[in-house]
């Protein structure tokens, strides 16, 4: 397929003349990505009249403009309040939300923020670039492929539990069982549902997010006057630029991290069903197995928070890039722009480029310009974002319960999902406590369905066959590259130490 | 040079209560599984699989810190601050009647009763006046943001409703 760059400045030009759409939809985007429950894909369903009445160009500007925004301001409640607005932003807390317990809140979104924007504006570029090639990468990854990447997913849950591997196993693992509750895809049959009916279709993400992170972390919280730890309490978190500006020049310097991590989120972001979550995830534990102080993670480390916020952003424009080649939507978002874009009559595929260039390529230079007004719109505010470290825990437990237990509602619309909040606030509480770490719970509860069905589709095609597992040339190189993901560090601990 | 004391042992009871649970989660998952065509029980048997024998290496473990000495398992000291403890236990029954409520108050009015009580349980009862204050301007401002200017499907009760009869001018 050949594209022909030479349109993108005259393009470039087009996209900034529906600045009208741009503005409130980024504004829009940070407030519902900060928000549990609100993702950016509910909020285009609530928009759809609005989106609808637009032109073609005009409502693909104004939907990647909330996504763009969205996956950025996931990361303020991750980081401040150690709940992540999104399951994108699930691995942000790891390092993010012990940097802000610790007085260091303002320089923790600041890096955030400069991570996912830099991150999120080169994979961009790199994306309107690469799109002829990075989109043989959806091509080449069938059923067993997939497995292997899953597992890539599931050898995280051992990895990010770094002070016992066990116990990070045992919840992963019981978070993947969790996530095999439902009717099963192609017999129908209902497994582990207790009965209830609500959960045929799967456990409700939204929910079960929302309870590990908001749910458990309110109960933990209100051990404290603020949610600053005892230690710092004293810390005064006042406006100023130097924590900012510290936290910029923290990620600047670094530059070569926030590349390669949102590179792999842009790749990952082209795997149909992987998503920003598995990105976050798989971005963390490859930082962490190249670094050269690995017991730093989960400790406020930089990189650690660099590399699932540069991850995810990549992973915005990734998603894109199999919808407008092939028709195959990346993710849940892309779904709803695909539903937008067919409604005005738009034919995917590599014609697309040519025929109507300003949607072929208009969502990356959306989101290329969505990035650079993120940047500065957002970045003076980090200072004031930050107080909420010291608002009394006795006011924001039961704000965050109550807003987030609503946000649970909001996607199907069933109050049994607040209840499933509970419920695994509940199981998050136990875990927090009891050192498990709720991080590995959730990876498994996103990871099951999608394991299942690529493990039920490999075995149907095989017959049964489980040695399809190591049929394919490429899963066999994966499957090398997983084992060797999983003894690389402590291999290089086991070096290190000689 | 005299020698540290070694460190108490540690109570690991806390540590069973999730290989429990997804111990008995697991099990109860295979009973469900049985009239399923092989193919569709695969996945779930090599997981669960893969989950008890984590769990099996996590109580030869315990055992052996046990035996060493290094971890106990006792009852005594397992709830460090009971009025803690009491106060999560309200907290949670709060949210539970929160959520049964819910549809029938609607957001705004179910929202400001449970923040109001939720404030003044964690606040024992203290400062009622600003409790009062932040369960009102959180409530109205979740009813702006959510219900008025995005139409987000919240639950609507009679506050919701008389606005919008208010708003079509009936």
């Amino acid at each position: 397929m050949e594209i022909d760059l030479s349109v993108l400045p005259s393009l470039f030009v087009e996209a900034l003349a529906y600045w009208w759409v741009i503005i409130p939809a980024t504004v829009l985007g940070i407030v519902v990505g900060a928000i549990p429950g609100f993702s950016a894909a509910n909020t285009i369903i609530i928009l759809l009249p609005l989106t609808l009445s637009m032109s073609a160009e005009a409502g693909m500007i104004f939907m990647v403009a909330i996504y763009t925004a969205s996956r950025l301001g996931a990361g303020i409640p991750a980081i401040l309040v150690n709940i992540p607005g999104t399951a994108g932003a699930a691995a942000t807390p790891l390092d993010g939300y012990p940097m802000s317990i610790s007085g260091r809140g303002q320089q923790a979104l600041a890096i955030s923020f400069t991570a996912s924007v830099f991150g999120g504006l080169l994979t961009t570029l790199m994306a309107l670039i690469l799109i002829p090639w990075l989109s043989q990468v959806a091509f080449h990854l069938h059923s067993v492929e997939m497995i292997v990447v899953m597992l890539f997913g599931i050898s995280l849950i051992a990895t990010i539990s770094a002070d016992d591997t066990m116990k990070g196993l045992i919840a992963g693992l019981f978070g993947l069982m969790i996530g095999y509750i439902g009717a099963d895809v192609v017999y129908e049959a209902p497994r582990g549902t207790f009965g209830f009916l609500e959960l045929y279709d799967k456990v409700p993400l939204i929910p079960a997010l929302v309870g590990l992170f908001a749910i458990s972390e309110a109960f933990v919280v209100i051990e404290r006057r603020v949610v600053l730890s005892e230690s710092d309490d004293g810390i005064k978190v006042a406006p100023g630029w130097s924590a900012t500006l510290e936290g910029i020049r923290d990620t600047l310097v670094r530059w070569k991290h926030v590349v390669w991590t949102g590179m792999l989120g842009l790749v990952i972001g082209v795997i149909p069903g992987a998503g920003a979550a598995i990105a976050s995830f798989v971005a963390y534990q490859q930082s962490r197995i190249f670094s050269k102080t690995p017991e730093l993670y989960g400790t406020g480390h930089v990189e650690g928070l660099i590399a699932p916020e540069s991850a995810n952003n990549g992973v915005t424009s990734g998603t894109l890039i199999p919808l407008l080649i092939i028709g195959v939507p990346g993710g849940a978002t892309a779904a709803i722009m695909a539903v937008v874009l067919e409604y005005h009559g738009v034919q995917f595929g590599p014609d697309l480029f040519e025929s109507n260039p300003l949607v072929g390529y208009g969502p990356f230079v959306a989101m290329a310009i969505t990035y650079v007004l993120l940047g500065l719109l957002i970045l003076p505010l980090t200072r004031y974002f930050s107080n909420v470290l010291v608002v009394p825990t006795i006011y924001i437990a039961p704000i965050i319960i109550a807003f987030t237990l609503v946000g649970s509602f909001v996607p199907r619309a069933y109050v049994f999902d607040m209840g499933v909040a509970i419920v695994f606030g509940i199981i998050g509480y136990i875990a927090r406590k009891t050192g498990y770490h709720v991080a590995a719970i959730l990876i498994g509860v996103i990871l099951g369905p999608l394991l299942e069905n690529f493990f039920l589709r490999a075995l149907r095609i095989s017959q049964g066959d489980l040695m399809t597992l190591f049929s394919s040339n490429i899963g066999n190189v994966l499957w090398v590259l997983l084992i060797a993901s999983l003894f690389a560090a402590p291999l290089k601990r086991r070096l290190a130490g000689r | 040079m005299s020698e540290l004391p070694p460190d108490p042992p540690r109570n690991v009871l806390p540590d069973l209560i999730i290989p429990g649970l997804a111990l008995a989660f697991a099990i109860y998952y295979l009973t469900t599984i049985t009239e399923v065509p092989w193919i569709a029980q695969a996945s779930a048997v090599l997981v669960s699989g893969l989950l008890l024998l984590s769990i099996f290496a996590f109580a030869i473990r315990t055992a052996y810190r046990l035996k060493a000495g290094t971890e106990i398992i006792r009852l005594s000291g397992l709830i460090p601050d009971q009025n803690l403890l009491l106060k999560r236990l309200v907290l949670l029954c709060l949210m539970i009647a929160y959520v049964w409520f819910l549809e029938d108050l609607g957001f705004t009015l179910s929202t400001f009763v449970f923040l109001i009580l939720a404030i003044l349980l964690l606040s024992s009862l203290a400062n009622w006046k600003k409790a009062l204050a932040i369960a009102l301007a959180a409530s109205v401002i979740g009813y702006v943001v959510f219900i008025f200017v995005f139409e987000t499907r919240f639950p609507k009760g009679p506050i919701e409703r008389t606005i919008e009869e208010m708003r079509d001018g009936n």
